[in-house]
Order: C-alpha cells, then sequence, then structure tokens
C-alpha cells in the first residue's frame, strides 16, 4: 500500500511538473538549455524472439513443434509489457529510466526499446517488469504505452493485460489458444521481475554512440515443464494459471550479447 | 491516504502558482465548478476533476455523456440508458437495450455520487472511475465501439478538438483525455438535497408515517444500507436465488466463497430507479419489501443477516415505503446544469 501510494505521488509530482513547464513555456523559454547533458547517452534495447533449446528464429504465423510436449504451435499474436527498466553500472548504482511503460510487440517490425538520457558509464546488468506494476492498474485513465486502446486491459475487471499470446494448435480442443495474463493482487499476482547480468560483457554508454544491447525471449517457455495445449488452451483472468504462464515466459529471457 | 494526497496536492498546486510569476492572483481553475462536497458527507473517494484536467472539463463531459455517436452505430450515448429523470438510471427498464437491439447483462444503476465509491459495477470490477466508461463503450451488447476509432472520430470531428484544446490545451485527443472528461462530468453528479438530507441537516422533518419507516430502516437495513450514501458498497447475496446464473462477485475473485453476490446499491432515489436488483427482476418497492420480509431463498452463501427473512408487518412496509419516497432528490431531477445540450 505504501509503495502504491508512493508512485501515485511520484505520478502527481510528474503530472504537474508538464503542467508547469507547458504553463511557462509561452514566456520563460529563454531559460531552457536544450542542449544534451554531455554526461549521457542512449542505447536501443534488442528483443530478438527465439524458440527452444535451439533458439531457432520465431516467427508468428509459421508452425514450431513444442520440444517438451511435440505438439504443434502457430502463433498469430505476441504481444507484451516491458516495464519499470533499471541499469546496473559497474560502481554498484541504478540508472531508472522514468515513465518505464513499453509494448513488445512481435507483429511489429520494431521490437526494440530505445533507453534514453541515460549518464556516460559502464554497465553490467539489466532487469526490468514483464508486466504493469500494480499502483498503475488501480490508477485511472493511463496514457502513452499504458493506454486502453493498445487493447491490453479488461475493461470488465479492471487492470492490464500483461502478456497476450495467441494462436493455433491441433493440441487445443478448439484448435487454438488465448492467453491473456495479468493480475497484480496476491495471491495471483502475474508482475514478474527479471534480472539479466552482462556477465564477460560491458555496456559503454557515452555521448555520440548507439550501443545495443541483445535480449533473447523464448516463446517456447509458455509450455515450459510440459503443460499441454490440450489441458490449458484458454486463459483470460487472473488465476493461478495465468500465474504459471507467466512465470514460465519471464523465465524465458537471457542476456545474449552487446555492440557498443 | 486521502490526507496525504490532500497535503501533496495543495504543495503541488503551491508549486504550480510559484512556477509561473507572471500569472500571480489567478488560480488555476477546476475542471468542474459543479462537484462540491456536502457538509453532511464523507471525504469523496475521488477529487473531482483535480489532477489532469483543466477549466471546461465538466462540460466537455457532457457533451460525450450525451453524445450518441460514442456507439459503433451512433445511436446510443452514456444518457439514453442513464436518464437524469432517473436519477441517471435506466427508463425502468430491467436490463438496458444497447447497439442492435442487444440486451445488457445487468440492470444500469443509477450514476449519483460516484465520487465515494471504492468500485463500480454490480460485481465490482472496476476500481477507478475514471476506466469504468470503458466498459459501455466497448462492450458489443451496450455501445460496441473501440477506443481507437473512437478517438479518431472525435479527432476528425469539426468541433471536439477545439474543444479539447481549451480543456487540455492540445487538439489532440487520446483516450485519457476522454476518460477524465466524462469522469469530471459524471463524478459531479451529487444526490444530496433529498427530503432525508433536509432532515439530516436539520432543514425539515419527516411525517410520523416517515418517521416510523425511518426506524424500522435503521433497525432492519441500515446494517447494509448505511450511512448518508445509504449503502456499505459490500458484496452479499440477497436471497434471489438458489442457484446461480450470474456469478456475481465470483465473476471477479473466483472465489466459491462469493457465489451471487452483487454490491448493496446505493437507495438515493430508489422510488425512482425502479425495477430493483441486479437484473431487474422485482418491479416495485413494495415487492421488494415482500421479497425481504417472505421471499429470502435459501443458499450457501446467503447473508447471515437475510437468514431468517425481515418479517415485516404491512403496516411496517407502508411506513418503509414511505421513508424510502424521502431519498428522492428532485432538485436534483430537474438541475439544469446536468441536462442534456
Amino acid at each position: 500500500m505504501k509503495h502504491a501510494i508512493k508512485n501515485k505521488l511520484v505520478l502527481l509530482f510528474f503530472a504537474f511538473g508538464i503542467l508547469m513547464f507547458q504553463a511557462c513555456s509561452d514566456d520563460d523559454d529563454n531559460n531552457i538549455d536544450e542542449s544534451p547533458s554531455a554526461a549521457e547517452g542512449s542505447v536501443e534495447l534488442k528483443f530478438d524472439h527465439v524458440w527452444g533449446p535451439a533458439e531457432a528464429n520465431f516467427e508468428l504465423n509459421t508452425e514450431y513443434t513444442h520440444p517438451a510436449t511435440s505438439e504443434a504451435i502457430t502463433f498469430t499474436k505476441l504481444r507484451y509489457y516491458v516495464s519499470n527498466v533499471v541499469l546496473q553500472k559497474s560502481d554498484g548504482s541504478e540508472w531508472r529510466e522514468d515513465q518505464s511503460y513499453h509494448i513488445v510487440d512481435v507483429a511489429s517490425d520494431d521490437t526494440n526499446l530505445r533507453l534514453q538520457n541515460m549518464p556516460a558509464g559502464d554497465y553490467v546488468g539489466i532487469s526490468f517488469t514483464i508486466g504493469v506494476d500494480s499502483a498503475r492498474n488501480v490508477s485511472g485513465a493511463q496514457t502513452g504505452a499504458l493506454d486502453p486502446s493498445e487493447n491490453m486491459f479488461w475493461s470488465w475487471n479492471s487492470g492490464y493485460i500483461f502478456i497476450k499470446a495467441e494462436g493455433n494448435s491441433p493440441a487445443s480442443v478448439d484448435g487454438s489458444f488465448t492467453y491473456h495474463l495479468g493480475g497484480f493482487s496476491e495471491p495471483n499476482s502475474a508482475i514478474r521481475e527479471v534480472s539479466l547480468d552482462f556477465g564477460e560483457s560491458t555496456l559503454r554508454i557515452a555521448p555520440n554512440t548507439e550501443p545495443a544491447v541483445h535480449l533473447m525471449a523464448n516463446a517456447a517457455r509458455f509450455w515450459h515443464g510440459g503443460i499441454s495445449l490440450n489441458d490449458m488452451s484458454n486463459v483470460h483472468m487472473p488465476g493461478s494459471n495465468a500465474s504459471i504462464l507467466a512465470t514460465n515466459f519471464a523465465g524465458g529471457f537471457r542476456f545474449d550479447h552487446i555492440h557498443n | 491516504m486521502i490526507c496525504v494526497e490532500r497535503t501533496v496536492g495543495l504543495f503541488v498546486l503551491l508549486l504550480f502558482a510559484a512556477a509561473c510569476s507572471k500569472n500571480d492572483g489567478q488560480e488555476p481553475s477546476k475542471a468542474s465548478d459543479v462537484f462540491e462536497v456536502p457538509a453532511h458527507f464523507p471525504p469523496p473517494v475521488y477529487h473531482v476533476g483535480e489532477v489532469g484536467i483543466g477549466s471546461g472539463g465538466f462540460e466537455l463531459g457532457k457533451r460525450l455523456f450525451y453524445d450518441s455517436r460514442l456507439s459503433r452505430d451512433g445511436t446510443i450515448s452514456c444518457g439514453s440508458c442513464h436518464a437524469q429523470v432517473h436519477a441517471f438510471a435506466d427508463h425502468s427498464s430491467a436490463l438496458s437495450v444497447g447497439i442492435d437491439g442487444n440486451i445488457s447483462k445487468r440492470n444500469a444503476p443509477a450514476l449519483t455520487n460516484l465520487a465515494w465509491y471504492p468500485d463500480f459495477m454490480w460485481d465490482g470490477g472496476i476500481n477507478h472511475i475514471e476506466v469504468m466508461p470503458i466498459a459501455p463503450l466497448t462492450d458489443p451488447n451496450e455501445m460496441d465501439n473501440d477506443l481507437s476509432e473512437l478517438v479518431n472520430y472525435l479527432q476528425q470531428n469539426t468541433a471536439y478538438p477545439d474543444e479539447f484544446e481549451e480543456v487540455f490545451g492540445s487538439k489532440q485527443i487520446d483516450s485519457q483525455k476522454i476518460l477524465l472528461a466524462i469522469a469530471a462530468f459524471q463524478g459531479s453528479i451529487v444526490s444530496y438535497r433529498s427530503k432525508y438530507d433536509d432532515y439530516l441537516t436539520g432543514q425539515s422533518q419527516l411525517s410520523a408515517l416517515e418517521m416510523d419507516g425511518k426506524n424500522i430502516f435503521e433497525a432492519q437495513c441500515s446494517s447494509c444500507h448505511s450511512g448518508v450514501l445509504l449503502t456499505d458498497f459490500s458484496f452479499r447475496n440477497n436471497g434471489l436465488d438458489s442457484t446461480f446464473a450470474d456469478a456475481g462477485r465470483a465473476t471477479i475473485t473466483q472465489n466459491e466463497a462469493d457465489m451471487g453476490k452483487f454490491k448493496v446499491p446505493s437507495l438515493r432515489n430508489v422510488s425512482l430507479t425502479n425495477p430493483y436488483m441486479h437484473d431487474g427482476r422485482i418491479p416495485t418497492l413494495r415487492q421488494v419489501l415482500d421479497h425481504y420480509s417472505e421471499g429470502i431463498v435459501e443458499s450457501k452463501t446467503l447473508d447471515e443477516s437475510l437468514r431468517d427473512g425481515l418479517a415485516l408487518t404491512e403496516a411496517e412496509k407502508d411506513a418503509l415505503v414511505a421513508f424510502l419516497q424521502t431519498l428522492t432528490d428532485y432538485e436534483l431531477l430537474g438541475d439544469s446544469r446536468f441536462h442534456e445540450p
């Protein structure tokens, strides 16, 4: 609860910060320094989607065979929230992206997130949430990636759909599967944290460079442990099944490499 | 929580004022001049029009509320099923007729005093006043629209972009602005001027019969229909069925113990919001009292307080109906600020 209040306060401050800026922009422009700080840079976060232990290139509308169940699976949609991105510096400090809410959509040509205005330096790891923190699930109408017109929001049972995976499989009773995964309340919260260490690699942030971090997201992981589509083909509300599938999918992210 | 937010809100407002020295003396105008917290009410849950929306938000929200073009085929507005003459409930319909003649799942509730609601709908599934309209706007049996298409429609309209600019400082429309504006209007509908309110504030007397009804009400009904809002906002099974065609609260919680439970409705303006219950199955107030007195149906999740029925005499029912009629807010029904523009 304290967490929720804090988030709400931060929101309030942010909202009014914008108001203040807008209200004064007509007459006070000359005080605003628009040149980027010399000590800042940006990075491209690239989500590469793969299938199974062999990490075959993953695409929608292509049939794959699940390595554990041997069931044939074709995705028609895979969309999910990546939020509250944090990068860890080599000196132990952290950089947190402001207003950090993104949708990764495999149907889109661009599954990259661009993080900007980070302090220059060496970074050794990243963490993020698959889903949307509980505060934003209970704070009313949102905008940007959290705009309900993204169709990632339940109208009748308020809350964000963190992950949408849809497709077809002959193993399913009705020939298809629909996973709309979400839920921000215990015992069935589907909010999942992912923390990835860069290992031997270092991300170097500096002005005028365009480094990229490549992360792998494994779509076969939904059925990790051998879950059959015959048993679980329709999940569209918070509950224990949504929680299991969210854990599985979030376990399928790994760090691959960095281009500095 | 409310205190913390208020304090911070005040602090931020001060910051806002301090940041714009050239606007000295001009307080930021609120989105709704209509919303007020009656002196005999508790503090609201939602502070209408205080964050993210500017002056004129109420008027813009009113236009949207009454605009049938918000539905997919342009035939149904919010006001179609939430009529001011019925305290913003439907026109005596058990279930509401939506798009293509489709029928809604449950009885349309009265939209008054929403700023005091902790959650919305008969099953409490919606957790915030701002996101509440998404359900009727997109429900295939109600307005069946798509939020992106709704935004596009308003953006292409000749008048709306200018109106949004006046309220939000930009012609760019998004769903958040639409929802904030509707919340500024809906949240401002406060029913607090009934004969019962006048009695509570010492401005009017109840008749002997009404007073009898009030005493019976306080003894028999007010454990659920409590306080000045006449509801405790809890979810209860009030003995309508032994098996449940509509799982009610359990639809949201997935908990067997919530089967057949629905939100205790506010009784404000109850004589205008017939028919009654979540599916509108009981036509009159008198029959509602008959139900609570002699018609309670046993089931596992039946509310303990109703297990034996309320055992009201016919004279007690007469008195209760007379009291319930004092909850009608005639000033609200005729308040031109809420009229369809």
